[in-house]
């Protein structure tokens, strides 16, 4: 009997892995960077795949501590059985905030890209405002933002202003779409000038398609709505690029949410299409320099460096291409800081009552890059970078940095 | 991306076999599908505990036994990794142990017999020295400590247990239990969260004291068995420093997972390989093979937005067992992610399985068929492909839980799996 009830089920091995697949083991509660560094945080394991058993469609999402988690995804990293641990967060956090309501600061965290444009545009004026004390007393009290928290500097030269105005390439054997997401826009036009140094040094010409945020904000901050709206208009734009051109992310978040999050998170229409196509800057010089393409000519870079891998490149799946591509560069010495989350993970880090947490996570990282003393710590990520500045007052860049002072760009 | 050798797994055949290339002075890459049983289960290494999984004589001279089996059964797989790929295995990963900080003790002559967590003696011969205290073949009488609110240890059942195997003679075991500063038994916490607190000083130093005061009256010669939660990392700091605050010779017990002697294991090692060069890839299940003229061309990942293609002269694919991913379960077969070969087929999810859970299962001796080198083989007995070779759980024909042998086996098997992608 039991033989034929079985017949009905099929023999296939799911591919994605239900909530089901949670055997409980607990990793993931052990690799959490906030559950390692606060007891008021229950871990992902129970707000993950434990909770999730006791959602449905019907009843309120909402589990107490949801916004402690700060979405690094070393859970699912760590997850034996590929359990999707932190989606159930997102998903039932977001789902709380429709049902419950969003804070300013939700809304004003989520529409980074909104600020950044205000920001950019009244750079000199907005960059003197984040450094006041008194206005960030009040932005402490009346948004919820750390008064402690060094927020970015805002550049009026915006990269996309500038690639407007850059020459474009008198030949070229092939041309990538670059996402160079807000942070290289309105914060970092510097990066951005220097991935498309070194992707022209290789003969590759760099269009931007126009783009939105890319969502993380806004997924993180309660606002799965907003993060598909966002992303099904960079989906569309994207999908009409002519086939064969690659794009290239330097964000690690960004990148992710292109490549993962809009396709499985979101469940955007046709984002895997979108997906298959885009690389992490680093991940596509190495490909170029696995097929013999990568110009290797680089002068000397005589620099002790460290490197932090972000918790969002792990989940990349394709390890460190970043130090396999420094380590081509004579005169360079590199290791990497292993100790985990830098803490800031995003706009988690920025939020008055998180603060402190981010920084005690971070601490492990900090006191090992002081102990360290090298002439600046490498990240890809551009928000580990803000904090382990902030946190050690070490120098830190993207490792196109390094790259690009190899080719002799300035 | 382009390797030397690709090391699929994270459990201590996949380290054992990266290190061994490394040491070789080869370029490995090790790809981590999540975490490995090396967390969960693993406290001591176990190279051979009992001749066969129904034994209930624990094999004393664990060289000796593992010679024994191989000239039984020469289709076992520590017949086809052969003696010396043990030897030569165990003293790779002592020197490793040593040279990454910890203190580790024993050898292929001898088993000690060590308390489990609920009382039983466990034949093991390698083992950290925080537990070297707890050898059954002492005298001295033993004080188990549990913590009041913490679960996954219960002194009283591991201490009545204990004198029933043990301390039935002159030899003494007692139960006690201290409280933990701050612990409400209102509230969960796990072997991790003690761990974490102990290696606070003002904390570690409260426990002792009440330690002190409950275990004194047995004598001055007595030991003290705790759960293994003295410290995270593999810095023996706390447990120096525990005992001589307690003024006790101290032995840990491992627990139920997550176990912290697996953790600090795993989290030292594979941040000692990073040091050292080898690059992880992490979150990368291993997903397909791709196979032509006899030899495995590349395997796929399945990273974040496509598969990536990793193409190495050889390939190590040391997926422990059903934990991490080394087989999947369909309702009637096992397959292999591979290849995908089926592995095992039956009529109901239940044949596999014995229903009583001290019997041997049928499931764990599920997993690929061998050649004498360790390559995978097909139906028709030859070699899927001529570079791949398998080590540790994921091998069939043994019950590496039953006869208490899923360390060696690992590094057996690992190392001998890392000689022959390096002549592959």
């Amino acid at each position: 009997m039991i033989t034929e009830e079985i017949e009905t089920f099929s023999d296939t091995v799911e591919e994605e892995a239900p909530v089901e697949a949670c055997t409980k083991c607990t990793a993931c509660n052990t690799v959490c960077p906030v559950a390692r560094s606060t007891e008021i945080f229950r871990g992902p394991k129970s707000l993950g795949p434990e909770s999730e058993r006791y959602r449905s469609h019907q009843e309120t999402a909402v589990t107490a501590g949801l916004d402690l988690c700060s979405g690094c995804k070393l859970c699912e990293v760590t997850c034996p059985s590929q359990v999707t641990i932190q989606e159930y967060i997102r998903r039932a956090q977001s789902k709380g905030a429709d049902e419950k309501g969003r804070t300013l600061r939700d809304w004003v965290l989520g529409h980074t890209r909104l600020l950044s444009t205000f920001g950019s545009l009244t750079a000199p004026l907005a960059n003197l405002g984040n450094r006041n004390p008194l206005v960030r007393l009040l932005m402490e009290k009346v948004v919820g933002i750390h008064r402690n928290r060094p927020l970015p500097r805002y550049q009026w030269l915006t990269f996309e202003r500038w690639m407007k105005r850059h020459p474009r390439p008198a030949q070229a054997r092939r041309t990538v779409a670059y996402f160079y997401g807000c942070w290289v826009d309105f914060n970092e036009r510097r990066l951005g000038e220097q991935v498309v140094a070194v992707l022209e040094r290789n003969g590759i010409e760099v269009m931007i398609p126009k783009q939105q945020c890319c969502g993380i904000p806004a997924v993180v901050n309660a606002n799965m709505k907003l993060a598909r709206k966002y992303g099904a208009e960079n989906v569309r734009r994207l999908n009409e690029l002519p086939a064969g051109v690659d794009i290239i992310a330097s964000s690690t978040s960004c990148g992710l949410m292109l490549k993962h999050d809009y396709a499985h998170l979101l469940e955007i229409e046709d984002a895997e299409k979108v997906g298959t196509r885009v690389y992490d800057i680093c991940e596509y010089l190495w490909m170029l320099h696995e097929a013999g393409e990568l110009d290797v000519d680089f002068q000397p870079v005589p620099m002790r460096l460290l490197y932090h891998a972000p918790c969002h490149l792990k989940s990349h799946g394709i390890g460190y291409p970043a130090m396999r591509l420094l380590r081509l560069i004579p005169g360079v010495q590199l290791e990497e800081v292993d100790e985990g989350c830098c803490g800031i993970s995003g706009t988690f880090g920025m939020k008055v009552e998180k603060y402190d947490l981010s920084m005690k996570i971070g601490s492990r990282l900090f006191e090992a890059v002081k102990a360290a003393g090298r002439d600046s710590v490498l990240a890809d990520c551009e928000t580990c970078r803000m904090q382990v500045e902030h946190g050690t007052g070490a120098r830190s860049a993207h490792p196109i940095d390094i790259v690009a002072r190899a080719y002799g760009h300035r | 991306m382009k390797a030397d050798v690709a090391v699929v797994g994270s459990g201590l055949a996949a380290l054992v076999a990266t290190r061994s290339l490394q040491k070789a002075g080869r370029n490995p890459v090790l790809i981590w599908p999540g975490l490995s049983s090396l967390y969960f289960v693993y406290a001591t290494v176990d190279v051979l505990g009992y001749s066969d999984a129904t034994s209930l004589q624990p094999v004393e001279h664990p060289g000796t036994g593992v010679a024994a089996l191989i000239a039984d059964h020469p289709d076992h797989p520590y017949a086809r990794a052969g003696l010396d790929a043990l030897g030569a295995g165990i003293a790779l990963l002592m020197e490793w142990l040593e040279e990454a900080g910890f203190r580790w003790r024993g050898s292929l002559d001898r088993n000690l017999l060590l308390p489990t967590a609920i009382g039983t003696p466990k034949p093991s011969c390698l083992y950290p020295e925080s537990m070297a205290a707890g050898d059954l073949g002492r005298d001295e009488p033993i004080v188990l400590c549990g913590f009041e609110g913490y679960e996954d240890f219960v002194p009283e059942l591991a201490a009545s247990n204990l004198s029933r195997s043990w301390g039935a003679g002159d030899q003494s075991v007692r139960a006690i239990r201290v409280s933990l500063p701050g612990f409400d038994s209102g509230k969960m916490f796990t072997s991790i969260d003690i761990a974490r607190n102990l290696e606070n000083d003002a904390f570690r130093r409260e426990v002792a004291q009440q330690i002190r005061g409950k275990a004194t009256r047995d004598g001055d010669h007595v030991r003290v068995g705790l759960p293994a939660v003295l410290g995270l990392t593999h810095d023996t700091d706390v447990y120096d420093r525990f005992q001589s605050e307690l003024g006790h010779p101290i032995f840990e017990i491992p627990t139920l997972p997550p176990s912290v002697l697996g953790l600090r294991l795993f989290d030292r090692l594979r941040k000692h390989l990073q040091e050292t060069g080898v690059e992880i890839i992490w979150a990368a299940p291993a997903h397909a093979a791709e196979l032509s003229g006899g030899r495995c061309r590349r395997i796929h990942l399945k990273s974040a937005g496509r598969e990536q293609p990793v193409e190495a002269r050889a390939y190590i694919l040391a997926l422990e067992d059903a934990v991490d991913g080394a087989m999947r379960a369909g309702v009637r077969t096992i397959r292999d992610p591979f290849f995908h070969q089926t592995l095992a087929q039956s009529g109901v999810p239940t044949d596999r399985t014995d229903e009583s859970l001290f019997k041997a299962q049928p499931f764990a001796r599920v997993g690929y068929a061998v050649t004498d080198r360790l390559q995978p083989v097909g139906d028709d007995g030859r070699p899927l492909a001529s570079n791949a070779f398998v080590a540790g759980g994921a091998i069939a024909g043994y019950d590496p839980a039953g006869t208490k042998s899923r360390g060696g086996l690992a590094i057996a098997t690992g190392y001998r799996a890392a000689q022959e992608a390096m002549a592959a």
